[in-house]
């Protein structure tokens, strides 16, 4: 102990010496045996599951063309009825100072839509803001043609999300079967698909689209999946014991029970929707995602900050007007 | 008019119950059985009938497999072995046996159910609650709705039918379970520990409320608890579970009185006897007629007996006094000797006594004299719970 104690404080600066000897000798020898060892050799793939890729995605393309096509024009046909619709609300122009200041419609009716649907003036408000600050700042059309895209995939997305999260939620076989599939469309790098996606379907809104429904269909099929399952025992038995069928269960006790859970995984796929409606702008989808990727092309910093802007306000529009619906009554 | 009856009952929980079945036979224990086969014993070999318009308890604590039993009836639970009969409606069921469409049937209209957490359809009003039974039996909405408000006024709760359960408090809540389980119609009723959730207050208000309910309603109930006072205070009989088996049936003061097993007993040790003792359980039988046919029962009080041991005269320190009805001794105003049937309560033996007459009470079946029930029969029966005389 006492020799310890009195270890003379003055070697204490031979530690970082001591170190210093250490990583240096280290890294002397490592360098002289480990050049060899850390500069591999470059590896071609021995099993060429790329060119296999290839070959289904060509067959696919040959094969289906038909099948594809139909797609593309279900697609499109709803994509421009939405936009059309939303398109043809008029805008009206009035010149204050020398400057044209636009009056979208379509910002007062949002307006009611979002208090409605809210429940909040202020939500309505945002809408009100939003719009008309798009159709001055130039960016009306690719705002609304956002939205048609966004709604058309969510859409979609939800209307097969929500029966296949129900058959998940009643049945396990169901239920591991399609937990992979949505953990492949959720982590697959989103670029990896928009490619075969412009083979199959051209180029434009349809394989922006498809991207878009992959990406947003599986939060609504896990949401609907876990309030199914999250329906608490105890209700489920209430139901049978009351004598409900199989049918009468699912649509009387735990549809409506899951019903803020499912609500949720609507508000979610919204979402995911409209975050790659913006990145499906790289296959011509057009839209606020256009503007951004022409102001990165073109180094157009201030062009690609306000569409990047419009896309957050869409995003908080949308989310609000969403949230609530499940939370009401 | 409904009555249940279960023979041979068995629930393993596990994929391979026929092996625990053999185990069981050859006389191994539950804990044998989880050790050797892996198989749960959730109920074994369960006998009883439920009479028409009996309310049944079952007892036991936690794992007692009290609720899976209770569950065997209408098969949210399917029973491994035994049989299950429904008398119900002039028909006989086999619930057991029963195919999909007729146990559906059954759940529909003869059997209905009440839960422990109460188990409201949160997206329901209370109306929509109690109507939900007669949602699935078809019945038209407007059918609907009078029979709902009908239930409602019953378990009184006029004006919350358009209510959420959310908005309503535990005890509130377990009203609209029960006007629920009430509005089918179905005769036979299964209670799952309805009262537990409750605060304690709550839940001897619904207690009195049931047994209210149930004089003037025709239903035969299974109802199950982990609360001895509870079992005793409802219970026409009660049958006592202890790790799947039945250890013990009978009515309330069988069970006070005698219990059966060490399990029973150490229940029973912290139960309040005073509602479930009956007079003549604890008086004391052993008098003596003395050669004028009198009876003395302490110091003061004495009775003269008939041929046919009935009272004729009751003395007060010699002189003569009326004999009155126990349960009517508020409205007495001159000195009097009470008597009480021999099934009446000490309870209310011993509340007489507070307000009234601290002089034995006579206990009369028949009008024949068959003992009193004084200060040391009362504190012996409840120290004792009725036993070791």
């Amino acid at each position: 102990m006492n020799k310890i104690d009195s270890f003379p404080e003055k070697y204490f600066a031979a530690v970082p010496g001591i170190i210093g000897w250490v990583v240096l000798s280290a890294r002397t020898a490592f360098a002289r045996v480990g050049a060899s060892l850390l500069e591999l050799p470059a590896m071609p793939a021995s099993i060429p599951l790329d060119d296999w890729t290839v070959a289904v995605v060509d067959w696919l393309a040959l094969n289906l063309g038909p099948f594809f096509d139909f797609i593309q024009l279900m697609l499109n046909t709803i994509n421009d009825a939405l936009l059309a619709a939303i398109q043809w609300i008029p805008i009206f122009v009035v010149e204050i100072g020398g400057l044209d200041i636009r009056f979208p419609v379509w910002s007062l009716l949002l307006f009611f839509l979002l208090w409605y649907l809210a429940g909040q003036i202020s939500t309505g408000l945002l809408g009100l803001v939003t719009l008309w600050l798009a159709a001055n700042f130039g960016l009306y059309v690719e705002t609304t043609e956002t939205f048609a895209l966004t709604l058309t995939s969510a859409l979609i997305a939800i209307s097969l999300g929500i029966p296949s999260g129900i058959l998940a939620g009643i049945s396990d076989t169901v239920h591991n079967v399609i937990r992979p599939v949505l953990d492949l469309m959720q982590t697959m790098p989103v670029f990896v698909y928009l490619i075969p996606a412009v083979i199959f379907f051209g180029m434009g809104a349809a394989p922006g689209a498809v991207a878009t429904v992959i990406f947003a269909y599986p939060p609504s099929v896990r949401l609907t999946n876990l309030g199914i399952r999250e329906v608490p025992q105890e209700l489920v038995e209430a139901g049978e014991a009351f004598g409900c069928n199989y049918w009468q269960l699912l649509m009387k006790v735990q549809i409506p029970v899951a019903r803020p859970s499912i609500m949720q995984g609507v508000n979610q796929s919204i979402m995911l929707a409209l975050s790659m409606a913006v990145v499906a702008a790289l296959i011509g989808a057009g839209g606020l995602g256009g503007e951004v990727v022409r102001g990165i092309q073109r180094m157009r910093v201030g062009q690609g900050f306000v569409a990047g802007l419009a896309v957050v306000f869409t995003a908080m529009i949308l989310d609000r007007a969403t949230a609530n619906i499940g939370a009401r009554e | 008019m409904p009555s249940i009856e279960l023979e041979g009952v068995y629930k393993i929980f596990g994929d391979e119950p026929e092996k625990a079945l053999k185990l069981i036979d050859e006389g191994a224990s539950k804990t044998e059985v989880r050790e050797e086969t892996g198989q749960v014993i959730g109920v074994q070999d369960i006998t009883f009938k439920i009479k028409n318009n009996e309310l049944f308890v079952i007892m036991g604590l936690s794992g007692s497999g009290k609720s899976t039993l209770l569950r065997c009836v209408n098969r949210l639970v399917e029973p491994t072995k035994g049989r299950i009969m429904l008398h119900s409606d002039g028909k006989d069921y086999d619930i057991t046996s029963a195919e999909k469409e007729e146990l559906r049937e059954v759940r529909e209209t003869q059997v209905s159910m009440v839960f422990q957490n109460f188990a409201l359809f949160p997206h329901r009003t209370v109306l929509d609650n109690i109507a939900f039974g007669l949602e699935i039996q078809g019945i038209s909405q407007e059918e609907r709705e009078r029979k709902s408000q009908e239930l409602i006024e019953v378990v009184g709760l006029e004006g919350f039918g358009d209510s959420y359960p959310s908005q309503l408090s535990g005890g509130m809540q377990q009203r609209v379970g029960l006007a629920r389980g009430l509005a089918t119609g179905a005769e036979a009723l299964l209670m799952d520990e309805p009262f537990s959730a409750l605060d304690p207050l709550i839940k001897v208000e619904m207690q009195d409320e049931l047994l209210d309910l149930m004089e003037n309603m025709q239903r035969t109930i299974l109802f199950v608890t982990h609360d001895l006072d509870e079992a005793l205070k409802v219970g026409d009989r009660i049958t006592i579970m202890d790790g799947g088996k039945m250890v013990q049936k009978g009515v309330p003061e069988e069970i006070i009185v005698n219990p059966k097993t060490e399990y029973v007993a150490d229940f029973v040790e912290n139960a309040d006897p005073s509602d479930v003792l009956r007079a003549e359980t604890v008086a004391d039988k052993d008098f003596r007629l003395d050669e004028n046919d009198k009876v003395r029962l302490d110091e003061l009080t004495e009775v003269e007996l008939g041929d046919e041991g009935e009272v004729l005269k009751g003395y007060l320190s010699g002189t003569p006094v009326p004999i009155r009805p126990l349960d009517e001794y508020e409205r007495i105003e001159e000195e009097a000797l009470l008597f009480s049937s021999p099934d009446t309560p000490i309870s209310e033996i011993m509340r007489a006594r507070l307000d009234y007459t601290s002089h034995p009470v006579l206990v009369l079946k028949n009008q024949e004299f068959i003992g009193s029930v004084g200060e040391k029969n009362i504190l012996r029966g409840l120290l004792e719970k009725g036993r070791g005389e």
